[in-house]
């Protein structure tokens, strides 16, 4: 706990630094766009540099994107007593596990679901645990299919669903067992979807 | 009010970033003062108070929130807005209570962050003249 605290304050501090340089280059390419409009005509390759100029904000967007996430994770070991928000947990979550999933051919896709849902577990352990769900069950499932998560509410609890033809079948998985174990643990309850089928993740409930 | 006329003082670490961001206002009008910590921007103020401050919340030394604080109080008509990073949001929250003006995100998007300028000069105008 206390080594995790600690890697999340170096990681907090990084993601502030690299949001710092991003917004550099994305203000330096600004001030590169603004000349080119003021006297673009008279140069020959303007197209090319502007389409170059995309490029880099493109990019920019990309990388204030992941900062973004990974600064989520670097705070999520904290504890807080309003508990965690599950869509945020799942935001990050999710967005750092696309690469990671797209190796498989597998695309992750997180359903605008509820907002506001939270549960009294830290974040780091919502994520901790809907990761195990992925490690198990990813390498399971076909090239080019799509997993979908979404967050919901059932029965006051904060639900998380992994939804996927098949995906059920990660019960059989040697990492079942340990994931099971952990959920017991943090009091998450783990079964089918509706159907049978997919993974269903109901959340311990907040503080009031 | 014309933006030639506006008084804008830049207050970051990042001296490439706020230095370019001046330039970028400089090429539409707008001349900023920049400096580069929270003792510098106090001077700056106490030596020719600006309209707007756009001012850092995370700097070495004295932090963005304290000077927002100090300003507020010595120069309560300074309108100031906060940068905070993503991971950063209850600052800028906090700065709202602590009077600034409004909060924005970096990285900036330039034409944004003139709106906020004008509606910031705007709105002092406006409190100075019920004031009186």
């Amino acid at each position: 706990m206390r080594d995790a605290l600690f890697m999340g304050r170096l990681t907090a501090s990084a993601t502030h630094e690299m949001q710092n340089i991003l917004a550099t280059i994305r203000e330096s390419g600004g001030l590169m766009e603004d000349l080119l409009a003021m006297g673009g005509a008279d140069f020959a390759h303007a197209e090319r540099f502007k389409k170059g100029l995309g490029i880099l904000a493109e990019q920019v967007e990309r990388g204030m994107a992941l900062s973004e996430q990974l600064n989520y994770c670097a705070h999520a070991p904290e504890a807080t007593p309003a508990g965690a928000g599950v869509n945020e947990a799942m935001r990050s979550l999710v967005g750092l596990c696309r690469r990671d999933a797209s190796r498989g051919r597998v695309s992750l896709v997180l359903a605008p679901g509820r907002t506001g849902l939270r549960t009294s577990l830290r974040a780091v352990e919502v994520m901790d645990l809907v990761g195990q769900v992925l490690d198990c069950g990813l390498p399971l499932m076909p090239r080019g299919c799509q997993l979908m998560l979404s967050v919901e509410e059932q029965g006051g609890l904060a639900v998380v669903r992994l939804d996927a033809p098949g995906f059920e079948a990660l019960r059989q998985q040697p990492g079942y067992a340990e994931l099971s174990r952990c959920a017991k643990a943090s009091q998450v309850g783990v079964c089918a979807g509706p159907g049978g089928q997919g993974v269903v993740l109901s959340l311990p409930k907040a503080m009031a | 009010m014309n933006t030639k006329d506006w008084k804008i003082l830049l207050v970051d670490d990042e001296h490439e970033f706020i230095t370019t961001l001046a330039e970028r206002l400089e090429l539409r009008g707008i001349n900023a003062r920049v400096v580069f910590d929270g003792e510098s921007a106090l001077l700056a103020v106490a030596q020719d108070e600006p309209h707007v401050m756009v001012l850092d919340v995370l700097m070495p030394g004295i932090k963005g929130l304290e000077v927002l604080e100090r300003v507020k109080r010595s120069n309560p008509q300074v309108q100031v807005l906060l940068l905070t990073g993503h991971g950063s949001t209850r600052d800028g929250i906090e700065g709202m209570r602590l009077g600034a003006f409004d909060y924005m995100m970096k990285p900036l998007n330039i034409d944004t962050l003139i709106e906020k300028m004008e509606s910031a000069i705007d709105y002092a105008g406006k409190a100075a003249s019920l004031g009186q």
